[in-house]
């Protein structure tokens, strides 16, 4: 194991763990201490107070929560969703895989983040409708990715010895092309893990996510961005902590694609 | 040092190289932004003020904004205008009363003339007012005035006002500019082309977010400039963008701002009284120990002292102490969670059976704020809150309306009593007035309607005071705060002074200093 899987791993391992744990912990992340408005990170202070004395540390550790559930929750619906559709929609091939391709095309065209904007704002706030709006336009990639698989894989001796022998479609899509989809979708999906936690912070940050008085990472900076002159820390605190999230699954996508490369692996041998 | 396995990860995907290249992309753009900001530099000789909304009416007929207000006061002139603690005073015209229901205005010597050139007589007073009066324009100004019945001008100096009923405060109500008879018969667009006879005169509204005026008497040009979000006003007044800015700034960039050593802070106790309103035909709000606990359980003390920053005072009554009509020594509902819960129990409440309450605010995020510490006070003692925010038509549509359990508003300018028959009595129910909450009660209408027909000053002092002592124990509102006015300028200017209302009659006498740039007035203290 080297470090550039132990950097990004850690720091995942550290938000889902904090997001797992936190409701265990004693947190008050709504509790008002006027008398602490605004009070920098200090030795006593951990990493300070926001806007209404509310402990940043505490709210930093709620936001993680949700940022993991709305993730986990964009990430496995569209996986399982698109690679459904993709993948039955490549093996059929003809018109329904004709007008799968267009529709895709047209979700595909649209800016993602704007057609869930679009969708939170339609549905009303709150975190259920942010994993809805998100799982509606994050599928797309994942049914495209499974599609192309399909197309290539069905061609293989086994798919084609298994329908010679008459073996149903349902099975051989679930039995014999989903575990060879698994790969490449794991490492999508790791990306898409990425991008869900950008989107919920955006749409949190537009006021479109979790609700107040509940702690978002988006709506943390929102609410930061009106003290950046007098208390930077509003808005460093979450935003370091977003930006290291991202950059360490990202990170560790990589890392799962080269892992999972099997040309990568031979070369090194 | 970029760790190696950084680079690494960065080198083998495609996706990063916009991550490689990105530094250099905001490089770019910031020396864009930068070049293109300087391209446009301010005329150094133009006093200007940032301001949070931009008048929404420049016609004082129709202008019911403070912007538009404040900015009309030094376009137009009025008949009457205030003293300190609120009393009338004359201003275009002296005033006799003829009879409790007859005044006479008489204008005064050497008024000055409109800015067309035309000078100004009674008809143009007379058309003024009969137009705020005419149902066909929509005057929102027209229900305090509706008392008049008619206007007689025996002379071009001299009019004359006869009222449907005796109201001792009439003079008060004729506060709004005089515009030019003809012009108002030719139907002028006031709006976008204002011609009055005040101090400054309209230059241009360039675009929605400016408008410049000039000053009559000697043509310094002042230019107030829409800047909505407080943190880019400020960063503006620092720049030297902008040389004044007073009010709407969150406490925390007042108390940045008066570290500032090129800045010289203003502040004067306000008047705009803060409050919770409640329906009391809701049967939760509508009883009295329910809002005795609530006007307990709000630390009034500690939000003052940590959210506002001392920049405010506690209120007991919708009168501050220094208005004529203002209560002296009320002792209200002192902070007392241990009586609230007390209160709250008599009233069949407690652990097991909490009251929830919908309070209804604006989306600006300072009241945003103050409502979610009040959420915070309330819940401590055994109140749930749920906080509706709306956008602000929203907001005030259901308050004038009546739907709402709890809100949180501010009274702005008001000056005379004539408030308390408007937002209290038992028959100002919208749309009549803007008793909003329902409150009803005799006494209350009672002590109203005697105060109205007295014409001693010091009995109407006494009546008012007991009115509001009334108040303080039926709690139609829960009197919250007066917040003070605050006004920065830069060196850039000077002779800029706050007034006690917040108006914008300083820029009568400020004057620029041309001799300094703001480059050394910045860097000066440093040397």
């Amino acid at each position: 194991m080297t470090m550039r899987l132990w950097f990004p791993a850690s720091i995942v391992i550290l938000w889902g763990g904090l997001a797992l744990v936190s409701p265990l912990l004693p947190l008050n992340p709504h509790a008002i201490d006027l008398a602490n408005i605004l009070t920098p990170p200090g030795a006593t202070t951990w990493l300070g107070y926001d806007d209404l004395g509310r402990s940043i540390a505490d709210r930093l550790a709620t936001g993680a929560q949700t940022s993991f559930i709305v993730a986990l929750a964009v990430v496995f619906l569209g996986v399982t969703l698109g690679g459904l559709l993709g993948a039955t929609s490549g093996y059929l091939s003809g018109w329904v895989d004709h007008i799968f391709v267009r529709i895709v095309d047209i979700l595909l065209a649209f800016p993602g983040l704007l057609l869930a904007i679009a969708l939170a704002a339609a549905l009303g706030p709150g975190i259920e409708n942010v994993i809805v709006a998100l799982s509606l336009t994050g599928w797309v990639g994942y049914a495209r990715l499974a599609r192309a698989q399909v197309l290539s894989l069905k061609q293989a001796d086994h798919v084609v010895a298994a329908r010679a022998i008459g073996t149903s479609t349902w099975r051989i899509l679930t039995r014999h092309l989903l575990p060879l989809l698994t790969a490449p979708l794991i490492v999508e999906a790791s990306f898409g893990i990425a991008g869900a936690i950008i989107a919920e912070a955006g749409l949190s940050f537009l006021g479109l996510g979790v609700q107040p008085p509940e702690a978002s990472w988006g709506s943390m900076i929102r609410d930061g961005t009106r003290y950046m002159l007098v208390a930077p820390h509003l808005v460093i605190i979450p935003g370091m902590t977003l930006m290291l999230v991202v950059l360490a699954a990202n990170l560790l996508g990589d890392w799962l694609r080269d892992w999972l490369d099997i040309k990568d692996q031979v070369g090194k041998r | 040092m970029i760790p190696q396995f950084l680079i690494s990860s960065v080198r083998k995907s495609p996706r990063f190289i916009i991550i490689i290249h990105w530094p250099a992309t905001l490089l770019i753009l910031a020396l864009g932004l930068v070049f293109g900001a300087c391209s446009s530099q301010p005329d150094p000789n133009t006093i200007r003020m940032g301001v949070a909304q931009a008048p929404t009416n420049l016609d004082p007929r129709y202008a019911t904004d403070a912007t538009s207000a404040r900015i009309n006061r030094l376009l137009y002139s009025r008949l009457v205008d205030f003293e300190q603690d609120a009393t009338p005073v004359p201003s275009l015209a002296t005033w006799v009363q003829q009879s409790p229901t007859h005044y006479v205005f008489t204008l005064r010597d050497h008024v000055p003339e409109f800015h067309n050139g035309q000078g100004v007589t009674s008809q143009d007073i007379k058309a003024t007012y009969e137009s705020i009066l005419s149902p066909h324009n929509a005057s929102p100004h027209r229900g305090v005035l509706h008392i008049i019945d008619r206007m007689e001008t025996p002379s071009d100096t001299e009019i004359s006002f006869y009222l449907k009923r005796t109201d001792p405060f009439f003079p008060s109500y004729l506060v709004i500019g005089i515009l030019p008879a003809n012009l108002i018969a030719n139907r002028h667009p006031f709006s976008d082309h204002p011609i009055g006879n005040g101090p400054f005169r309209f230059l241009d509204r360039p675009d929605e977010t400016r408008v410049r005026l000039v000053r009559q008497t000697d043509g310094q040009l002042v230019e107030f400039l829409r800047i909505p979000d407080p943190t880019v006003r400020v960063l503006k007044l620092l720049a030297g963008e902008i040389q004044l800015l007073q009010n709407d700034l969150p406490p925390e960039l007042v108390a940045y701002l008066a570290n500032q050593p090129t800045l010289h802070l203003q502040q004067s106790r306000g008047a705009n009284f803060a409050y919770l309103g409640f329906n009391h035909q809701d049967p939760l709000t509508g009883n009295i120990l329910v809002r005795q606990a609530i006007a307990h359980a709000i630390n009034r003390e500690d939000i003052i002292r940590y959210v506002f920053q001392n920049r405010a005072r506690q209120a007991q009554a919708l009168f501050p102490p220094d208005h004529w009509a203002g209560p002296v020594q009320l002792t209200g509902y002192p902070y007392d969670p241990d009586r609230a819960r007390t209160l709250l129990a008599e009233a069949g409440f407690g652990i097991s059976h909490r009251p929830t309450l919908i309070y209804k605010t604006s989306t600006d995020p300072f009241r945003l704020r103050l409502a979610t510490i009040i959420q915070d006070q309330l819940s401590r003692v055994g109140i749930d809150v749920v906080i509706q925010s709306h956008d602000w038509g929203t907001f005030y549509g259901d308050i004038k309306t009546g739907r709402f359990q709890m809100y949180s508003l501010a009274w702005v300018g008001v000056k005379t009593p004539d408030i308390f028959r408007y937002a209290f009595h038992s028959q100002s129910i919208p749309p009549t007035g803007a008793n909003r909450g329902r409150f009803a009660s005799p006494i209350a209408d009672h002590l109203i309607e005697q105060a109205e027909v007295s014409t001693n000053r010091t009995e109407q002092r006494t009546l008012y005071h007991d009115l509001q002592v009334h108040f303080l124990e039926t709690l139609p509102y829960i009197p919250l705060w007066f917040e003070d006015h605050i006004c920065f300028s830069s060196t850039e200017i000077t002779g800029y002074r706050l007034e006690s209302d917040g108006n914008f009659d300083g820029l009568l006498q400020v004057q620029r200093n041309t001799s300094t740039t703001h480059v050394a007035s910045i860097r000066s203290p440093a040397i």
